[in-house]
């Protein structure tokens, strides 16, 4: 793995460096450090250390085998990411970049979060590290997210309150650049997904691979063929993690789930790479598809999941969709519910919303295959995290009374 | 002309766009010698929260690209002030770069000032500009490295904007001495130096005197502005940016 790379600017069309330039002397040293990283097999060395013993890695590959015979199609797999430490993927690239930092001397991390997953991991890898840490957050999603808030905070992380915009993890992503501006000498930005400007893409990838290198081992060690790959997209880091092995091959199947929310319209979902409310545009440091008006302007989104909620998706992603090797569709937040009851029930395992998303194609598309295909589906988070969304959705009137009785005691 | 000259910085639509003017001629009579005119966008990562707020009750108010042109019209049609766009790579590419050219050369612009399009990373803007005489500013910072700078200086534009710190609009700047060196480095270029981000006094008017052209004011008279809720203040605060009486 210690290897010379290259850190591509484009993936097709897509990504860039659209920022000032006064990020930009930010941005080309960080590309040199990780570059230098990445050739030392002391920092490999440290980074496999840390993801076995804190991480938990290698997360299981389950065969889900009372889903298989109820859909009646091809064999599933749920690669449980979800079980990795606080959580989520979010955790690989989280410690892969605070590692990076530390080695760089950075003495502080910065980064923006929507639902609180990834600052929950930043916060997380901060505290391990002994790296100062603050954490962006809309004030719309500090409201809704206490217990991240909460959690992060006790990791010792300062979260901020954005008031700006939309007051959501947009917002966030700006204030987080908007401060790493004047602060990048001794400041790192940990950016939470497979976006924003070069070489940020490429870091969130790299550090995000093992996924798929760890499910293309399991699958191997049983004995199965991929024949499809499927995974939620939001910004984008557990999906392109998960299929980056398979990229440059022409099998399996790879399936990006992007979140259909309640409608096709504008405002309505997070669909950038199939719907008819996203264009090609620059925003946020990258070139990609946003949900953007004819103007430019960045419109609002809607998904269920909040890590879905998200304008514009990773750069890479995009050109891959472009190209036909990934291929796009939508679960609607209804969907989405169904197939988060489907798992729990006959799995005993309980997806995050994001990744139900990618639960609800394989409900679909599992029964129109033959048993002797396998389909792995990645499970890139845990869904105790959504209990307060979930149980709200799913049974309303006993959760209302619960949190009522909670407020009275 | 002696002293530095005033770039007063305002954004379309705000505060509503039949203000705009009016806060156009306020800065205008206090003796700006440019106008940069600031198109709104929802995701303006180059700006402070006042500039933030502003561009963001103006897109709210229903600010159209289209409205911004005309507005630039009717600014040329009373005005002998050269104008600027100040603007992000997203309403420029989403126009176009070739039509957004094109309208800002037909409604009597002078220049376009884009700090998330640089020349490497421009999508043809910099050739656009050239091909129609429309003067691209590049937006550049102290932590600029000498190549990148002898980059910029090759391209020969006609004026560089330079940010006087690291970070966003409308915080607080110190003018030391790091920052006149800094200064007469980028002014070796031979292009006009506009001095921007924190400059709020007739004190830092002055003290830019010899280092830079022009002073490029924004956030300072947005806060008059949101303070007094009275665009006829900004003449004031012109005046005395300028140093007149």
């Amino acid at each position: 793995m210690s290897e010379e790379i290259i850190m591509p600017d484009f993936f097709g069309d897509f990504g860039g460096r659209y920022v000032g330039e006064t990020l930009r002397p930010a941005l080309d040293n960080l590309v040199k450090e990780f570059q230098t990283a990445w050739a030392d097999p002391t920092f490999h060395e440290e980074l496999r250390r840390v993801q076995k013993t804190w991480v938990g890695r290698p997360t299981p590959l389950l065969y889900a085998e009372s889903s298989t015979e109820a859909l009646g199609g091809a064999r599933i797999y749920i690669k449980m990411e979800g079980l990795a430490h606080t959580g989520a993927h979010k955790i690989n690239n989280a410690i892969g970049q605070a590692l990076l930092a530390k080695r760089m001397g950075k003495r502080r991390i910065i980064a923006e979060t929507g639902a609180g997953q990834h600052g929950l991991a930043t916060a997380a890898a901060c505290a391990k590290l002994g790296i100062e840490c603050r954490v962006y957050m809309g004030s719309v999603d500090v409201a809704r997210q206490r217990p991240h808030v909460f959690a992060m905070e006790m990791m010792g992380a300062e979260v901020v309150p954005v008031d700006s915009g939309a007051r959501t993890l947009k917002d966030a992503i700006n204030a987080a650049l908007r401060e790493w501006a004047a602060t990048f000498p001794d400041t790192h930005y940990l950016i939470g997904s497979a976006l924003g400007p070069a070489p940020f893409p490429e870091l969130a990838r790299r550090f995000q691979e093992i996924v798929g290198h760890e499910t293309r081992e399991q699958m191997n060690e049983a004995d199965e063929e991929i024949y499809a790959m499927i995974a939620c997209v939001g910004g984008g880091s557990n999906s392109i993690g998960f299929f980056a092995p398979f990229i440059d091959l022409p099998k399996p199947r790879l399936i990006g789930v992007e979140a259909g929310g309640r409608g096709t319209g504008p405002g309505e979902n997070a669909v950038r790479m199939t719907g008819g409310v996203s264009r090609l545009g620059i925003a946020h440091g990258y070139k990609t598809r946003f949900l953007m008006d004819d103007d430019g302007q960045i419109r609002e989104t809607h998904s269920i999941s909040a890590g879905l909620d998200y304008p514009g998706i990773g750069p890479q992603l995009a050109a891959l969709g472009e190209s036909g090797r990934i291929e796009f569709t939508s679960a609607t937040d209804e969907e989405t519910l169904e197939a988060l009851k489907f798992f729990a029930r006959h799995e005993g395992v309980m997806f995050a919303l994001e990744s139900a998303h990618a639960g609800a194609i394989a409900m679909k598309l599992a029964p129109t295959l033959k048993r002797d295909q396998a389909i792995v589906i990645n499970m890139s988070g845990r869904g105790d995290k959504d209990l307060f969304i979930t149980a709200k959705a799913l049974d309303r009137t006993r959760w209302m009374d619960f949190l009522q009785s909670e407020v009275q005691s | 002309m002696s002293g530095v000259e005033l770039m007063a910085h305002m954004v379309a639509g705000y505060p509503g766009m039949g203000m705009s003017m009016t806060v156009a001629q306020a800065l205008v009579a206090g003796g700006a010698d440019y106008l940069e005119v600031q198109f709104p966008f929802s995701d303006p990562s180059s700006d402070g929260p006042v500039i933030e707020r502003a561009c963001q009750a103006a897109i709210e108010g229903g600010f159209r690209v289209d409205d911004g042109f005309a507005f630039m019209e009717a600014l040329s049609r009373d005005f002998t002030v050269p104008l600027f766009i100040m603007t992000y790579g997203s309403l420029v590419f989403a126009r176009g770069v070739a039509k957004f050219c094109d309208d800002a050369v037909k409604s009597g612009v002078r220049g376009l000032i884009i700090p998330d399009l640089p020349p490497d990373f421009s999508e043809g803007l910099f050739d656009e500009g050239r091909k129609r005489g429309l003067a691209i500013v590049p937006v550049i910072a102290p932590e600029i490295t000498d190549e990148r700078l002898k980059m910029i200086g090759d391209m020969k534009p006609e004026y560089i904007y330079t940010a006087l710190r690291l970070g966003i609009t409308g915080s607080d700047t110190s003018l030391d001495e790091a920052a006149m060196r800094y200064l007469d480095k980028v002014r070796k270029t031979g292009s006009k130096i506009i001095g921007g981000f924190g400059v709020r006094s007739r004190e830092m008017m002055t003290a830019l005197e010899g280092h830079a052209d022009i002073a490029a004011v924004g956030s300072h008279f947005l806060k008059i502005l949101d303070q007094t809720g009275d665009p006829a203040k900004l003449t004031a605060a012109a005046m005395e940016l300028k140093g007149i009486a």
